[in-house]
């Protein structure tokens, strides 16, 4: 059964650039005046929780709900802030729905902001985007000479400004409350919860911060319908999903596809299989967070619960393959060496945690573990879980404890034979 | 109000509170390093996690509100793990230098540590070299390699001088304290970060090196003797073969006066009471030849020279300027001996300007205020103004330029210094007598007949009574020298001299008489004002 991509429409369109003209010309800007004329802000809220909509930023927290946390009566102003941060290792599929396609974000950001109460709304642009913070830039001109920004949209009398505002190039910006700080011009650090954003977020007053895919899906729910949109994947993982494939596969690349969708069909059937005859030794289903698979989970559906009761979990998207010439030790620690690079340091547990995980990895990597390090190292995961401000020091821990849990072997050999068996080609 | 259990204990509090402010008010210290009562909550050191019973992860207590029925545990096996574990990542990079460290022995990493930390490091690695000593500003030097990043530093300049000298820069375990270019850590309250700072990182270029904490044998609460606000303090007193010497000075929490600070004047300014220039033995001048000579002669001078005056020309021809840097005690005994034993009625106090005000103004809305001296209101209070018919400062200069005032009795002011524009020298030298006590010499005491070393605030017992009227107690934490006395001593001896008796001496005694008077201190006693002082609207 072929899926019918919705977010990816456009790639069938030969010659398609993503302007304002080629959007409208393929149904785009249709939800707009649909919601603005035929709904009230309640009823969208209510369209979407129904839609079963579920974040696809890394938490995969129901879109709807969120919504609905914010505040009616409140005397302050309310935002929408896009995050555009998309620092996670393996994920890059935002970067292409603002660079391919950024009026179906617009679209999805105004009527987001209608339904929220919104009347200024931001994007908060990785900084390394240049190009994409440039098209959405060009994108949001053409939106205002349409009339779809500013005053009075479409003759409804709901008026919204959206500003792109370019980070300066740190990984935890993308963490929500991290994002706030720096978009209030402070140091990008994360805050304390409670409160949480939709009580007291950009300048303490009520906030929603949604990733560019689950905005991206708006526009769809709103013309098609929440049932329809429901009915795509599995009841609790609803809708279509952009996967990031990376790493040894034939063809690497974004793939929009149901969350009913199998790690071997994602990988072989989508993305072309594993190149040069080589088998399959792990595969991280949601970015670099996200703890290890291996074959034995290659049945597992891509959804946020199946991966979770894998032992992983859906997170970003980003689906990370690796052959088995790939060395687990190795993958440790580049992957501690980004957590610890990208701690913004609060956090006790996290700042030395991460540079200490990082050190023992590499230690171990470069043929100088002591077998007492094993058991150092899965006792600092566990120090370092759920007892920090924000969760990038569980990102940190819970990739290495799976490594360990599924390559401890791999790990014994290195720290008895002194080296890594992989020298030379355990890069990857 | 919410009921909660922590420990098995049961504490009733006001909604809102927090754990850690709920488990204070039963005793339950709950290991912090971030949090601060007088800062803004960051929740960053997670030191004070604890277990509280249905929340699935351990939670701070510095930001967790109190919830009734709660059940709150600060020693779950749960909690003692995670506290080990932020020790044992705290020390990975920790230089260990204690032994050359201002702050061991009064360092809570180290007391943590030795109360929940583990005994030994299961690191290998290398730790990261940082900047030792770094300048701060004119009294602070930072130690980036024992800094645990806890930002209460960084928050205070923020937040009570709002002066902002300090911040975080890099991220992660690159992240350092640090000045914003161009400025210098020079606030009117920057020493109040080295109390603040939980480890020796920020220590006083003062003190450093000077003691080790278990050598300042002596903790005396005092007061600030250097403006009205009268900041509560702790004088740290080293003993030494060759004497005592006060150390440093530190603010002592009193939420009605101070909070938890001081200035930096009040901390950093005690050197003069060590200063070798000090008046230590009182000197007599005749014919313009000043020598040093015991109380006992040369008080017995005075009287005889009081005695001619009063007999010739009666009392009015005696005058007293006393002084706000004077206790209450001082100021009572004085008032009592000039006003009621000699019967003049010219007595006064006021030298600056602002003490003509009813009341003095605060300099920066925070602590310091106009008012450089302690105790104008206790001067106030215990009426040390002329009496009907009294002269005022500026009139007994007057009187004795003109040769109508004839012994005139200065105490711990300068008053050459302080009236620059009239004729002081002269007026100063008719009289008969002119008896003078202060620390040091001045251009007052080298007109004086007669010159009594003064004490300084650290070796006096008695009370300052603050700009709100908060009577303060000030103890004795320097042995004053041998050659000299007090001034209740002093004036006791003259008293006997001119064949009086001034009564009791000791701050008690002259409470009993003080809370006898109708007045701002009728019914008070010694014993009533407590470490954090007496508001007596209040009592
Ligand atoms: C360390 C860290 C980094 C994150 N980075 C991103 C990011 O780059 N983009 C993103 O959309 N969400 C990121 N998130 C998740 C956000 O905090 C937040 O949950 C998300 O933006 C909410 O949007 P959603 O509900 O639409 O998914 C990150 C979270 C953490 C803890
Ligand atoms: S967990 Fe790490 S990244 Fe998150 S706030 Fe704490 S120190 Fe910063
Ligand atoms: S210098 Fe001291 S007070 Fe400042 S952050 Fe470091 S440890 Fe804390
Ligand atoms: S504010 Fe006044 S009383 Fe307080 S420390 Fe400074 S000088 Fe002393």
């Amino acid at each position: 059964m072929a899926f019918e991509k919705i977010l990816t429409r456009y790639t069938n369109i030969p010659n398609y650039t993503g302007t304002i003209d080629e959007y409208i010309a393929h149904g785009g800007y249709q939800a707009l005046p649909k919601a603005l004329r035929e709904l009230q802000p309640a009823d969208l809220i209510e369209t979407v929780k129904r839609s079963g909509l579920r974040g696809r930023g890394g938490a995969g927290f129901p879109c709807g709900v969120k919504w609905g946390f914010i505040p009616k009566d409140s005397p302050k102003a309310k935002y929408l802030v896009c995050n555009c941060d998309e620092s996670e290792p393996g994920t890059f599929k935002d970067r292409m729905l603002i660079e391919e396609e950024p009026h179906q974000l617009i679209e999805g950001l105004i009527i987001s902001s209608y339904a929220i109460g919104c009347r200024l709304a931001f994007i908060y642009c990785r900084g390394e985007f240049v190009y994409g913070a440039q098209v959405l830039e060009r994108a949001l001109r053409e939106a205002y000479g349409r009339g779809f920004l500013g005053r009075n949209i479409l003759g409804s009398g709901f008026d919204l400004d959206v500003h792109v505002h370019r980070g300066a190039g740190a990984y935890i910006c993308g963490e929500e409350t991290g994002l706030l700080e720096s978009l209030e011009g402070k140091r990008g650090q994360p805050r304390m919860k409670p409160p949480f954003p939709a009580i007291s977020g950009l300048y303490r007053s009520p906030t929603v911060v949604n990733n560019v895919e689950t905005l991206s899906n708006i526009p769809h729910i709103v013309l098609r319908g929440a049932e329809w949109f429901a009915s795509i994947g599995p009841p609790k993982s609803a809708g279509p999903r952009l996967f990031s494939v990376s790493g040894h596969v034939e063809r690497p690349g974004n793939y929009e596809l149901p969350m009913s969708i199998t790690l071997r069909e994602l990988i072989f059937d989508h993305a072309g299989g594993i190149p040069n005859g080589r088998r399959l030794k792990a595969v991280i289903p949601g970015g670099s967070s996200a703890p290890v698979l291996t074959e034995q989970h290659l049945d597992v559906p891509m959804d946020f619960e199946s991966l979770a009761a894998a032992g992983s979990m859906g997170g970003s998207g980003g689906v990370i393959v690796m052959n088995d010439t790939v060395c687990m030790v190795r993958v440790g620690e580049i992957v501690s060496r980004f957590y610890h690079h990208e701690s913004c340091g609060q956090c006790t547990q996290c700042r030395e945690g991460t540079a200490w995980l990082h050190k023992v990895l590499r230690r171990i990597e470069h043929g100088q573990g002591r077998k007492e390090d094993l058991d150092v190292l899965l006792d600092m995961c566990d120090n370092m879980k759920g007892k920090t401000i924000c969760v990038l020091s569980d990102a940190a821990a819970m990739p290495i404890e799976s490594y360990l849990k599924h390559f401890r072997e791999e790990f014994e050999i290195h720290i008895r034979g002194r080296a890594c068996p992989f020298e030379g080609k355990g890069a990857f | 109000m919410p009921t909660l259990k922590i420990d098995g204990v049961e504490v009733t509090v006001p909604a809102q509170t927090t754990i850690i402010e709920a488990a204070e008010r039963v005793g339950i210290e709950i290991p912090r390093y971030c949090y601060h009562p007088g800062l803004s909550v960051v929740g960053q050191c997670r030191m004070c996690q604890v277990e509280v019973e249905r929340m699935p992860k351990l939670a701070i207590a510095c930001n967790t509100p109190v919830a009734d029925g709660m059940v709150v545990s600060t020693r779950s096996p749960k909690v003692e793990k995670a506290r080990r574990a932020v020790l044992e990542f705290y020390l990975l990079n920790h230089p260990l230098d204690c032994p050359i460290c201002d702050k061991g022995g009064e360092c809570p990493l180290q007391d943590y540590t030795l109360t929940y930390g583990p005994g030994e490091s299961r690191s290998v690695e290398e730790k990261i070299q940082r900047v030792k000593h770094k300048v701060l500003g004119p009294h602070i030097v930072f130690d980036a390699e024992r800094c645990i990043l806890c930002t209460r530093c960084v928050r205070f300049c923020h937040e009570m001088p709002k002066t902002g000298e300090l911040g975080v820069f890099s991220r992660g375990d690159q992240s350092e304290i640090n000045l914003f270019p161009g400025k210098v850590l020079d606030n009117a309250y920057s020493g109040n970060v080295i109390d603040l700072c939980p480890v020796g990182a920020l220590t006083s270029r003062q003190y450093r090196f000077q003691s080790r904490p278990w050598d300042l044998v002596r903790h005396t609460e005092s007061v600030c003797p250097l403006c009205s606000n009268g900041c509560n303090v702790v004088l740290d007193v080293r003993h030494r073969q060759r004497g005592e010497e006060l150390l440093r000075i530190r603010p002592r929490e009193n939420q009605a006066v101070n909070r938890w600070w001081m200035c930096d004047e009040g901390r950093f300014t005690f050197t003069s009471l060590h200063d070798p220039a000090r008046l230590r033995v009182p000197t007599w001048c005749e014919n313009g030849r000043r020598a040093e000579m015991g109380y006992d002669d040369l008080l017995l001078r005075a009287a005889r020279a009081i005695r001619r005056v009063v007999e010739a020309h009666g009392p009015e021809a005696v005058g007293c300027i006393a002084s706000s840097r004077q206790t209450n005690e001082e100021l009572f005994l004085v008032r009592r001996f000039f006003r009621e034993f000699l019967g003049t009625p010219h007595l006064d106090f006021r030298v600056r300007s602002v003490q003509f005000q009813a009341s003095d103004a605060s300099e920066d809305g925070i602590l310091r205020r106009t008012d450089k001296t302690a105790n104008t209101r206790g001067a106030r209070d215990l009426d040390i103004r002329p009496g009907p018919g009294g002269l005022d400062v500026a009139g007994m200069i007057a009187a004795a330029s003109e040769g109508r005032m004839k012994a005139l009795f200065v105490f711990e002011e300068d008053l050459v210094r302080a009236f620059p524009d009239r004729p002081l020298r002269q007026a100063l030298g008719r009289l008969d007598l002119l008896v003078a006590s202060s620390m040091f010499s001045t251009e007052t005491t080298a007109l004086a007949h007669a010159v009594l070393p003064a004490l300084g605030f650290a070796e006096k017992e008695g009370s300052f009574t603050n700009f709100q009227g908060r009577v303060q107690k000030i103890h004795r934490a320097l042995t004053p020298h041998v050659a000299s006395q007090s001034l209740p001593e002093a004036l006791r001896d003259l008293a006997v001299d001119l064949g009086r008796d001034l009564g009791g001496i000791e701050p008690e005694q002259v409470w009993a008489a003080i809370g006898e008077r109708p007045g701002a201190y009728q019914g008070i006693a010694w014993k009533d004002i407590g470490d954090l002082g007496l508001l007596p609207e209040e009592s």
